[in-house]
């Protein structure tokens, strides 16, 4: 690997590269490669079958163009499939320093002694999974957290139960490609009756140039279980873009919660659009279970592009479904972003807020879908999306679909599109706060709702977060 | 590739029935080479543009397919007769038009609109008779947008036109009424309405469209509205087309500088009918109020798209729909507000309400806000819900049963809208049909 230069660092600051050495399969896609990968990673034979499976389904689609999104097209044959720190054979168990090093100037703790940060990490470094702190604490409780790639080796009768059944691997374009070739990605599995003491959360990390990273989580709480999952992202800053396709998968039965939160900050490019992660994500929960909940919180911050959609299928009488967003758009950044909520239990509730703030020439665009299944009864839905403008040549569009095919439905959608307040600016300037501070106070207020889902440590990260975002992006 | 071959690839594509024989036809019917020329090239544009597919993001939710263009055959140019018989409500207006199959009417009943030089003349006689007034308004369309495929079917094939001219600074009290009444089996019917409303002018007009349930019938409306600078236009469009027709409609309205379009769209009839609704406060100053009334009963399916465009500073738009589906009907609305680069200072509200009676009905409402410029206040709000289980039972306890309960909540719900309505037998009839589907 070489020192390669990352001049462009301008104000991001997470947009360094670690120089190390790393073991990467050939760029491209084929069978061989998936099946490489596979080796690599020691797989079954049932897996490798699954990820071919997928590959030949994605052979046959093409990239969606709906979306209200403009990039050239991908070529899949240029991109690293993967990508993975080599290790020191003589300490094969350990932790490469350097990598430690990195994941401490992220701000991500690997080892235990931060246990006062009350927050269990899987920190995933291009390809694989690096570390998984707080282990033993968890095994007591009987909570598996670990890496997807362990737990296919470890548990693969639990994986092979849930693996895929909430995103199938004929669902769309990007998810068929990470069921053909995802690298890691986290596992995580709530015993009955279990209330997970700690916050569970990853680190996604992309390091090597022309790689792609995807990675694939799946979350299983078991009746009456709690867990509350964080995810973060970080990628050096480049002039090239780099391909990000993930797949989430939560499963929520009786009585369980998920609570799911990212915060995602990926390198969005510069200001003329230049570089940057195309951010193609599949999120998507089932409230199996009767009363279930799962809750959606994301700060879209960084990415050049965004095509995200964190959905929640209710299928439990009585579940409940819950999305927080905050999205954030400069500079040339694009987001299309929302969910989908589909009701298909009784009295099933859900709950969607969002608040997009765009800047400079970025494009925001919010799209959701609540839709009613005929035999769902008594079903609620609250909607609300906002959208913040600043600056003249940036663009905010809101796109919900409705469908309700139960009259016993009651749904109600509100939307708003407006320059951020100047009364309010005028105001806090007449106190002496200087512009910056003065909209960067009033776009928190516009995000309060969605930041009081997070829990506190990332909360005040999020702020801080959206203040770097538009430091400069009012003129 | 070769540039033959790409020749080859253009797309001809036309509806069924609809070919270049079918056109030839249509120019035999004999018409002024201006508008035989505007349609040769409607008819070009026609052949290029594809047939709406039910992938289309438009089509999604209706399919066209269910169109049956197969089975009914277009009447051919209308035939201009002195009078047709008259209606209770003629006596409202100072000037009628009739159509009826294959003839209409132009009845003045006084000489209000010949003093005030108001022209009422069907398309083909203005192109001939008043080719100064005519001639801007067929070069263009008040379509901001490209044309779909049935924009430009109307365009080519159109078999009745109306043009009506307000000019400038004349304020037409009691204005016009245009009534269809339909009642030929498997006919197709695509009336063209162009209305001009000159500057400072001020006019009203409304429209009654009917056919008998029993025949089938298809219409492919389009209806253009230009309204000039400090003009005030209304239009209140009543359709009660029979449940065995159909409807495609494709309606713009261009507001020019501090001019008002006040445009109301009422919609009981046809089995099946997918209509849009679109305008364009394109002047600074301009403002649009658009409201309506659908209410799908039986098998009914209702799809309506509107759309607020906002091309210049300082305009407004506000939107009202609301909207009732029962037994196994179903309705769809979209809406969309769309803000052009530079478009600053605007107000803009899109408001979609929507009741389902009983289990069985749908509505899906996708209001939209597409947004490219900053300093405006952009909103829209959907509800979709049952009656008001709180409000019925309120009713109830004061000793209203049920049926009358429920029937004054949905009148209720209406009447925000019904209010508007300038014209006091079109509130009766609105009333009288929301009665009815509320019986059946």
């Amino acid at each position: 690997m070489s020192t390669e230069s990352t001049a462009i660092l301008d104000d991001y600051k997470y947009g360094f590269y670690t120089d190390i050495e790393s073991d990467a399969v050939p760029k491209g896609l084929n069978e061989d490669i998936i099946r490489i990968i596979s080796e690599k990673k020691g797989e079954p034979e049932w897996m490798l079958e699954w990820r071919l499976k997928a590959y030949r389904w994605w052979l046959k689609k093409t990239a969606p163009s709906w979306a209200h999104l403009n990039y050239p097209p991908i070529d899949y044959q240029d991109i690293c499939y993967y990508s993975a720190p080599r290790k020191k054979s003589d300490q094969p168990d350990e932790i490469d320093a350097e990598l430690e090093a990195t994941f401490e100037k992220l701000g991500v703790p690997l080892h235990e002694r931060n246990r006062l940060a009350g927050v269990a990490v899987d920190a995933v470094f291009d390809s694989v999974s690096v570390a998984t702190t707080h282990r033993e604490m968890l095994q007591e409780k009987g909570i598996i957290f670990c890496s997807i790639s362990e737990a296919i080796r470890d548990y693969p009768d639990l994986v092979r139960k849930y693996l895929g059944t909430v995103v199938p691997y004929t669902d769309n374009f990007f998810a068929s490609l990470n069921s053909a070739v995802f690298t890691d990605g986290s596992f995580c599995y709530i015993p009955k009756g279990v209330r997970c003491p700690v916050e569970l959360s990853t680190y996604f990390r992309i390091n090597a140039l022309d790689t792609g990273q995807f990675e694939r989580t799946l979350i299983v709480a078991e009746e009456s279980s709690y867990v509350s999952y964080l995810e973060g992202c970080t990628a050096p800053a480049r002039d090239r873009h780099q391909l990000h396709a993930a797949v989430v998968e939560l499963i929520a039965l009786d009585n369980a919660e998920i609570k799911y939160a990212t915060v995602q900050n990926w390198y969005a490019g510069d200001k003329d659009g230049k570089g940057g992660i195309y951010n193609f994500v599949t999120k998507r929960g089932h409230c199996r279970g009767k009363r279930s909940k799962i809750s959606w919180t994301q700060v879209e911050a960084g990415a050049a592009i965004t095509w995200k959609y964190p959905s929640v299928f209710l299928e439990g009488d009585g579940s409940t479904g819950e999305f927080y967003s905050v999205a954030v758009t400069t500079n040339r950044m694009q987001a299309d972003t929302g969910t989908k909520m589909v009701h298909i239990g009784n009295n099933t509730k859900s709950t969607i807020v969002s608040k997009g703030i765009s800047a400079g020439h970025s494009v925001n665009s919010y799209r959701g879908l609540v839709q009613v299944m005929p035999d769902a009864h008594q079903c609620r839905n609250y909607s609300n999306c906002d959208s913040m403008l600043i600056g003249p040549d940036c663009s905010a569009n809101t796109f919900p679909y409705i469908e309700s095919e139960n009259s016993s439905a009651v749904i109600e959608h509100e939307a708003t599109t407006s320059r951020v307040s100047e009364d309010q600016i005028f105001y806090l300037r007449s106190r002496g706060l200087s512009e910056e501070d003065a909209i960067s106070m009033v776009v928190n207020g516009f995000a309060r709702e969605v930041f009081k889902q997070l829990p506190l440590e990332f909360s005040v990260e999020a702020v801080r977060l959206l203040e770097m975002k538009l430091e400069g992006s009012i003129g | 590739m070769t540039t033959t071959d790409l020749q080859m690839e253009k797309p001809v594509d036309t509806l069924p029935g609809f070919d270049e024989a079918q056109f030839s036809s249509v120019l035999e019917e004999g018409m002024s080479p201006v508008l035989a020329a505007k349609r040769e090239e409607a008819f070009k544009t026609y052949l290029q543009i594809a047939s709406p597919k039910r992938t289309d993001e438009e089509w999604r939710r209706t399919d066209p397919t269910l169109f049956p263009l197969n089975d009914v055959t277009r009447l051919p140019a209308l035939k201009p007769v002195r009078e047709l018989p008259e209606s209770a409500w003629d006596k409202e207006f100072d000037v009628v038009v009739a159509v009826q199959d294959d003839a209409f009417a132009i009845m003045h009943r006084n000489d209000t609109a010949e003093k005030l030089g108001i022209t009422v003349l069907s398309l083909a006689d203005a192109a001939e008779q008043k080719p100064e007034l005519v001639d801007e308004y067929l070069q263009g369309r008040a379509v901001p947008a490209e044309s779909g495929k049935y924009e430009a079917f109307n365009d080519a094939f159109w078999n009745f036109g109306l043009f009506v001219h307000i000019p400038e600074g004349v304020e037409w009290e009691k204005g016009l009424l245009i009534r269809y009444r339909m009642e030929k089996e498997d006919s197709l019917l695509l009336p063209r309405f162009v209305a001009v409303a000159g500057k400072h002018s001020r006019a009203t007009v409304a429209e009654h469209l009917e056919s008998p349930d029993a025949i089938r019938f298809m219409a492919v409306p389009q209806r253009e509205l230009y309204v000039d600078q400090e003009a005030n236009f209304k239009l209140v469009s009543l359709q009660e087309w029979g449940l065995n027709s159909y409807q495609i409609a494709n309606d713009w309205g261009l507001v020019q500088r501090d001019a008002n379009l006040n445009w109301i769209t009422l919609n009981f009839g046809t089995a099946l009918s997918k209509m849009k609704f679109g305008s364009d406060v394109a002047g600074p100053g301009s403002a649009a109020d658009m409201d309506g009334i659908f209410f799908a009963a039986g098998e009914q399916h209702m799809d309506q798209r509107t759309l607020q465009i906002h091309s210049s500073p300082d305009t407004y738009s506000r939107l009202l729909y609301k909207g009732a589906v029962k037994d196994t009907g179903r309705s769809v609305y979209q809406g969309l507000i769309i803000a052009r680069p530079g478009a600053i200072r605007v107000d803009a509200y899109q408001t979609n309400n929507n009741i389902v009676l009983n289990e069985g009905a749908r509505a899906d409402s996708i209001p939209g806000l597409l947004i490219d410029a900053d300093d405006l206040k952009c909103s829209h709000g959907s509800t979709t819900g049952n009656l008001d289980p709180e409000q019925l039972f309120y009713l109830r306890s004061r000793g209203i049963n049920e049926h009358d309960a429920r029937q004054a909540l949905i009148m209720g719900f209406f009447e925000e809208v019904v209010a508007r309505i300038p014209q006091e037998f079109i509130r009766d009839i609105v009333h009288k049909n929301i009665e009815d589907k509320m019986e059946r």
